[in-house]
């Protein structure tokens, strides 16, 4: 039993021809190179590198970038990629994110051109790995007040500080970092293997466990002077990350519902209890409709917000919306789907415990449910309430 | 050099087959692909291409919705991309006819096919096109070399594998190879929708697509297979295995 | 009405699927005539009921199978209606003497009736295609689809010398490679699982399936517990399989099992437990210890004909 992508509404056929061939080819990779090493991967806690070679030869990390030997491909096929990936695993998605939207983007957009020209091709082949350090163990939600900083030393900066939930940090060869120099937030590129850098991985997790974690510390980090983004300063920079992440997130949340429904569907008509498949009783059919219906609504989400994306005209509003709704909505067709398979879908068998795992890490990163409720509850009130003080 | 490879875009293997009024209804099946044998043989024409600099150019003959399967080989190295536009049935004599005309008008010095495809499963293309273009054809290819120039191919037997030298033109017919087959990135996918594809009509090959004789009359579901049947014993074995090859006609 | 037979090559004598294609020509009706390549086996076809003519048709061609050169040695000799069996050779050969005729062919024909009304699968067996043929055709006909003819004939045997030139050159020879076929590519599947007891049984799974030249699979428990190699597990997690016969041994046939075979053409399971799954989905289930059934089952195979 292949894998079929549910599409009530048919919303890929408003696809180009060039847009679904690179759905396919990616369907197709995730089929042949994910689906049956995942499990393993995940048992193990790895990240295969194959799969970053792959991925690089593909040809589509960093795909909406022009330039710089990236792709160059509409933020909608971006969407579709990520879609994709996820319907393998979010541990796969959520590396090609980071490398696309969080640490190749911040290059592309404010970095100067040396930076691009030396990192930019690279990364977009896969030859190097980058991750984004934003979040400090003690500044998730609330970035603008992290303790991470730069300070000018003659030709350096030393960099004192430590970032933490940074996916591809211990394999990375290289982080943009975002540290307060004089007061202000700016990025810099920080490589593997700089003085008084390192990235410990973090373990333990139950959720993600195909993707690297780590933490990023800095004591004494010294880095050259060309190594800061000059082209940003504030929370513009990684918030502008963010706004590209979370659009791939919002797509990539359908792939893992896609696959959790798929799973779910031909279980209920294969497993017979009371002489009949569980997919002919109501109860089943409600839990299968609920599915299809949220899944149909997320797609018609993501489709739009990527021709918004692609149009230009969009807030980050709209990506907070569909981040925040297919988020929500794969994690409870998950858990859905994990009690259609009764006993069976707390087996490595079938994806749904796994995705449901995972998307609980996806709720919260990236900006979490609530802050994303609050972020359109200031759109609507114009009234801000993150902060108790005014 | 220039090789000609022979692809056909057919229901992908996995997708369910509807039949309605004695005819697969073509509007149910979700996905189409390039037949997987077809694969082989354009993975064997590309590394043609990368090891002897050969030239590739895929044929297809079909309704419009078949120069997909063009699009899908520009999109993996194809260079040049015929397509012989037909909507209606074929009989195995005129699409063989057709497909030999365009291989002449494409001057391909070698064909190279998938030994059958997915749909009809027949297996006469590969051999029928090599009659009608007065060539040679060599069946269940897994690779084919240039060998001091001539072709070498690698072809399964009863018995086992054999290596073969033609000097000449010929048709070779794949098999599944041992090859990984190349999967398309980004950069070939853009690089198709920018390949012309040559389109042309059987009349503009100067064939015509009657061919009498054979008539599918209607295609319909296989009948059902008759409810399990339990044997009690070990004993019983010999008795089943008759079944299998009498009923079932599986071994 | 006039029917040619080619009957392939065969190192044995007559090839076995001679008798059926006899049967095939005497459903059609008309005299039949029999070439055989090579003609090894010839005394043998003469005896088949039904066959009126026997061409042994020589020629250093024969040495080796190449389609374009064999079809024009055989392509003037033939009358009528031809029949060939679906092998591979058949199936290449048929579809070069068709074009060579200006013919059209229509390949692994599994029912044939008066007035050349003729069925074959198509879409690996999703459908069948009902075919009626006027004029002469060149026909494939599925081996042991047809009942064989019987034996008690004498036909005139003759022999024609084929001048016919190779163009296909053998360089080597390469034996069969020792490896077995992978689950997902074998049309016969023998599946084992933890029924077997001991992963050292495995050994007796995989003689039967050199017989049948079946590939060797397994669940997921033993997989598992024995270590054997995760390309030989077929289920939720491992491969998906569709043969056209899967044989379950020892396997009690778990849904995640069954997720990965059920969709075979037809399912033959050995278990000693009557209430197994497995039987649920079983075509032809055998209530046995294992131990005791399958040397019988591997000794009824190798005795086919």
């Amino acid at each position: 039993m292949g894998y079929e992508a549910l599409d009530f509404y048919d919303v890929d056929s408003l696809l180009t021809d060039e847009e679904r061939m690179i759905r396919d080819a990616v369907r197709d990779w995730v089929d042949e190179s994910v689906i049956p090493k995942i499990e393993n991967a995940c048992r193990e806690g790895v990240f295969l590198d194959e799969w970053r070679q792959e991925l690089g030869g593909m040809g589509i990390l960093g795909a909406p970038l022009k330039g710089y030997g990236c792709p160059g491909l509409s933020y909608t096929a971006y969407g579709v990629i990520c879609r994709e990936l996820e319907r393998g695993d979010s541990g796969i998605r959520s590396f090609a994110s980071v490398q696309g939207s969080l640490a190749m983007y911040p290059i592309w957009d404010f970095g100067s051109e040396e930076q691009k020209e030396k990192y930019l091709p690279k990364m977009a082949s896969g030859e190097l790995i980058g991750c984004f350090g934003l979040t400090e163990p003690d500044y998730g939600s609330n970035p603008g007040d992290m303790v991470t900083k730069a300070e000018e030393d003659d030709d350096h900066y030393i960099l004192n500080g430590a970032k933490m939930w940074i996916t591809n940090g211990t394999i990375a060869d290289l982080a943009v970092v975002w540290a307060k120099l004089d007061g202000v937030i700016r990025g810099f590129i920080v490589e593997k293997g700089d003085e008084g850098f390192s990235a410990p991985e973090m373990k333990g997790k139950h959720s993600l466990k195909a993707s690297v974690t780590s933490e990023l510390v800095f004591q004494d980090c010294k880095i050259p002077k060309d190594r800061i983004l000059p082209g940003v300063k504030g929370l513009r920079g990684p918030f502008s990350c963010l706004n590209n992440a979370r659009f791939g997130i919002s797509w990539g949340a359908v792939g893992a519902a896609q696959s959790c429904f798929d799973s779910a569907r031909s279980y209920a008509m294969s497993r017979i209890q009371f002489d009949h498949p569980i997919a002919a009783y109501q109860l089943v059919q409600n839990k299968l409709a609920w599915m299809l219906r949220e899944i149909t609504k997320a797609q018609l989400l993501a489709y739009h917000l990527g021709v918004k994306k692609d149009s230009g005209e969009w807030v980050p509003e709209h990506i907070s919306l569909a981040k925040m709704n297919n988020v929500d909505i794969a994690l409870e067709i998950a858990r859905v789907a994990r009690d259609i398979h009764g006993a069976n879908g707390i087996l490595d068998e079938y994806p749904v415990m796994r995705h449901m795992a995972n998307l609980e890490s996806v709720k919260t990163y990236e900006g979490t449910h609530d802050i994303h409720n609050l972020i359109l509850g200031r759109h609507i009130t114009g009234i801000q309430a993150f902060t108790r003080e005014a | 050099m220039k090789v000609a490879v022979l692809i056909k875009q057919v229901p992908d293997t996995t997708a369910r087959i509807s039949i309605s009024g004695g005819l697969v209804d073509e509007g149910s099946i979700s996905k189409w692909t390039i037949s997987p044998y077809d694969e082989y043989a354009l993975e064997a024409a590309l590394k043609l291409q990368s090891e002897s600099g050969a030239k590739v150019v895929a044929i297809t003959l079909g309704p419009q919705r078949s120069s997909k399967s063009l699009i899908d080989a520009a999109a993996v190295g194809a260079d040049e991309l015929m397509h012989v536009l037909y909507e209606g049935d074929t009989g195995s004599l005129s699409l063989q006819s057709a497909l030999a005309a365009a291989v002449r008008k494409s001057e391909a010095d070698i064909v190279l096919a998938g030994k059958q495809a997915a749909d009809t499963n027949s297996g006469s293309t590969a051999p029928g096109v090599a009659q009608m273009l007065g060539l040679p054809c060599v069946g269940l290819v897994s690779e084919v070399k240039v060998v001091d120039g001539n072709f070498v191919a690698t072809r399964s037997t009863s018995s086992g594998m054999e290596r073969v030298s033609v000097n000449g033109p010929c048709v070779f017919a794949f098999d599944k190879g041992d090859e990984e087959l190349r999967r398309p990135n980004v950069r070939g996918i853009m690089m198709a929708k920018k390949k012309p594809i040559e389109s042309l009509s059987p009349a503009d090959l100067g064939v015509s697509m009657e061919d009498g004789g054979v008539n599918v009359e209607s295609v319909g579901y296989p009948p059902e297979k008759p409810a399990g049947q339990t044997f009690q014993g070990a004993a019983s074995a010999s008795e089943v295995v008759t079944k299998l090859r009498e009923e079932a006609n599986v071994i | 009405m006039s029917v040619t037979i080619v009957s392939e090559p065969h190192e044995e004598g007559m090839h076995p699927t001679l008798p059926q294609l006899v049967r095939a020509a005497s459903i059609i009706g008309g005299s039949c005539t029999v070439i055989i390549p090579g003609g090894n086996g010839a005394d043998e076809a003469s005896k088949i009921q039904g066959v009126e003519k026997v061409i042994k048709l020589n020629g250093a061609c024969f040495s080796v199978f190449d389609s374009s050169t064999w079809s024009a040695a055989i392509s003037g000799l033939v009358d009528g209606t031809v029949l060939m069996a679906t092998t591979p050779i058949g199936r290449e050969l048929s579809a070069s003497i068709a074009a060579g005729l200006g013919r059209s062919v229509v390949q692994d024909v599994t029912s044939i009736a008066p007035g050349l009304k003729l069925e074959r699968p198509s879409y690996s067996g999703k459908a069948v295609e009902s075919i009626s043929v006027s004029g002469d055709a060149v026909i494939t006909i599925r081996p042991n689809a047809i009942e064989s003819a019987e034996s008690g004939g004498s036909a005139d045997v003759s022999t024609v010398d084929s001048g016919e030139n190779l163009k296909i050159a053998i360089l080597e020879a390469i034996a069969k490679a020792g490896e077995r076929l992978d689950v997902s590519e074998a049309d016969i599947i023998i599946s084992g699982g933890r029924g077997l007891g001991d992963q050292s049984n495995f050994e007796k799974l995989e003689s039967v399936a050199d017989s049948l030249g079946a590939a060797v699979g397994a669940s997921r428990a033993v997989v598992d517990e024995w270590g054997l190699p995760h390309s030989m597990q077929v289920g939720q997690t491992g491969k998906t399989v569709t043969p056209s016969l899967y044989i379950a041994v020892g396997i009690s046939g778990a849904i995640q099992h069954l997720a990965g075979m059920r969709s075979s053409r037809y399912i033959l399971a050995i278990n000693k437990d009557p209430e197994a799954p497995i039987f649920g989905v079983a075509d032809y289930g055998i209530v046995a210890q294992w131990e005791d059934a399958l040397p019988i089952l591997h000794e009824a195979i190798k005795s086919l004909p």
